[in-house]
């Protein structure tokens, strides 16, 4: 990987760039939050943002996206067809870099092309920027705190200036062009360091760090801790519309007031929503708060390691604000913890 | 082939507001553009707004808005039933009694509360504890909200005509109002009824800036002890979620 430093004060020039030639998406205020948006200018762009309500998924698996028109008259489907404006995702933590990452293997199937999917990856570049951990973080427990992958470029805050890590030729032009780029000197590097230093030690030491989640999740599967935690959940599935690692979504025919013409959409979907796992016939295979929440935990910290060999949860804590039951992965982490302290004893 | 000929083979429709507003039906205009598209695919037999022809003997759809309030309503709405196809309620005063239905609890005990012993005549033969449809009948569709999405009325009147592969989900109404980024009312500490309110709606009330008042109706997933506990955590009382919950929701 190839390091430059640029000078803060450089960083409109970069913005200014990339607006340009691409849709720029950033952190902005959103009344007493933080939100990803397109922005027209840098003084927009709130660069300290903690988290933000929800994710970039939305660049990738829009909530609503038209897959074809059909002509329900004749029969005919219309050819598909979509075309994404390139973007610059702008600001984007470690975390949900990694996020990405993981969206990207679940959609990257060989036997289960996804045109729509590919449509918006081709256009996003990604330019991910460091951050200092709130409350509700515990990247660093699931192996996301680092992006070690996945990002176009990586700014990196070492004080009035950034370690800037390049990932792409694109956005190595871009930065050339824009910016004046040097050589990581001695004392930049020392700031480096002392910045992830920092940052390591921001964590909130109070969420326990548990060692072996996905052997926990198979050996306490029948525990009646699921009982409690899904016997609190609203069904609201807010968990999953903030979540940026949620990907499943629901396929539907919506006519036109005509009746003659309509589109097939795609729609998000949640493991959450009581008819998830509902079937021909009336059988429900999750029929209670338990069950489904159980399972969405199991997905994000044991399922998707057993067939991609890392978390699908990448600790950003969006649900755990989200969630007015106080229903996240860290109550899972708690858990073990906790039994594992009982074990001890 | 003539064009009555083809009105004749449209699935015919009638349309009885009982006690409400009658909001719902005027909002059906509303899709205005497609209003001539949608009066296209039925044979609109009967619109009590527009017309004071007796109810027709057949029905594919009866389309009912309101609360039942009296034994005449009673009536008509068993008379529905069996004369339509297919039952279709909108708003909420139809779908959960709604506005009508905030004075259903203690409701024999007001009239005496009021009159004493000499309740009148009028009020003790005719009138009688609001109620949804669905307490008197079988409810095939159902357009929820006060008042009713034009839009979702003729998606709804469509999978009543010609089916559909839209699973109507019983999630409450969070998951929607985040798509909004518009932040929680909890944060806030005010009280919100999207915790226990089915979704559907787009949570288009928060989307505006004000909370939801459940007028889609409380799910049936809804789990309100735990609203009821997430309200407290934001020092909101549950006695004032519960009256909140009044409005249009009979628990």
């Amino acid at each position: 990987m190839l390091y430059r430093v640029i000078d803060a004060s450089e960083l409109p020039g970069l913005i200014e760039a990339f607006l340009r030639d691409y849709e720029v998406i950033a952190p902005v205020r959103k009344g007493m939050s933080y939100a990803f948006e397109p922005v027209e200018d840098f003084s927009s762009i709130e660069l300290d943002y903690p988290t933000t309500l929800t994710s970039l998924k939305k660049y990738y698996l829009p909530p609503r996206e038209t897959l074809f028109r059909f002509d329900a008259r004749e029969g005919m489907l219309a050819p598909y067809e979509l075309t994404v404006r390139p973007r610059v995702l702008f600001g984007a933590h470690a975390c949900d870099i990694n996020a990405i990452n993981n969206l990207n293997l679940a959609f990257d199937d060989a036997r289960y092309p996804d045109p729509y999917y590919d449509a918006h990856k081709r256009a996003n570049m990604i330019v991910g920027i460091s951050c200092s951990p709130s409350s509700t973080c515990f990247c660093h427990l699931l192996e996301s705190d680092e992006a070690r992958s996945g990002y176009d470029l990586f700014l990196t805050d070492i004080g009035g200036r950034y370690f800037v890590s390049i990932g792409s030729v694109e956005a190595a032009n871009i930065l050339e062009a824009a910016c004046n780029p040097r050589e990581a000197t001695d004392e930049d590097r020392r700031a480096f360091r002392a910045s992830t230093r920092r940052r390591q030690e921001a964590f909130d030491e109070d969420i326990p760090d548990v060692q072996e989640i996905p052997m926990l999740m198979d050996a306490f599967h029948s525990d009646a801790f699921w009982a409690e935690l899904g016997g609190r959940c609203l069904s609201c599935t807010a968990c999953s519309a903030v979540c940026p690692t949620c990907y499943c979504f629901d396929i539907v025919d919506v006519l036109d007031p005509s009746g003659e013409t309509g589109s097939r959409d795609r729609v998000w979907d949640a493991c959450t929503s009581p008819q998830f796992a509902l079937v021909t016939g009336g059988h429900n295979f999750r029929e209670d708060g338990r069950e489904r929440v159980r399972h969405r935990m199991y997905h994000k910290l044991n399922g998707f390691n057993a067939n991609h060999g890392r978390y699908l949860c990448v600790g950003c804590g969006r649900c755990v604000r989200a969630c007015k039951a106080d229903i996240s992965p860290i109550e899972v982490l708690r858990f073990f913890s906790e039994k594992g302290a009982e074990d001890a004893c | 082939m003539t064009d009555n000929a083809n009105i004749s083979k449209a699935p015919s429709v009638a349309l009885i507001g009982l006690a409400s507003c009658f909001g719902c039906q005027i909002n059906i205009t509303n899709v205005e553009a497609h209003l001539m598209e949608v009066l296209g695919q039925i044979d609109m037999r009967h619109w009590q707004l527009t017309s004071s022809e007796p109810m027709p003997e057949d029905i594919d759809v009866a389309v009912i808005e309101g609360a039942v309030t009296t034994e005449e309503a009673e009536r008509v709405v068993r008379q529905l039933r069996e004369r339509a196809a297919a039952v279709m309620t909108i708003g909420a005063c139809a779908a959960t009694a709604g506005i009508p239905g905030m004075a259903a609890p203690h409701y024999y005990a007001r009239q005496q509360d009021v009159y004493g012993d000499a309740v009148p005549a009028i009020v003790s033969d005719i009138a009688y504890k609001p109620r949804p449809v669905r307490d008197i009948v079988e409810v095939d569709y159902e357009v929820p909200c006060c008042p009713i999405d034009p839009y979702d009325f003729v998606a709804v009147l469509q999978r009543a005509l010609y089916g559909s592969n839209v699973y109507r989900r019983t999630s409450t109404l969070c998951g929607e109002c985040k798509r909004n980024e518009q932040g929680c009312f909890y944060g806030r500490e005010t009280l919100c009824l999207g915790l226990v309110t089915r979704s559907g709606c787009g949570a288009r009330c928060p989307n505006l800036g004000r909370p939801c008042n459940g007028c889609a109706g409380v799910s049936p997933d809804a789990n309100v002890d735990a609203a009821r506990r997430a309200a407290e955590r934001s020092n909101i009382s549950v006695a004032s979620f519960d009256k909140a919950l009044e409005m249009f929701n009979t628990l």
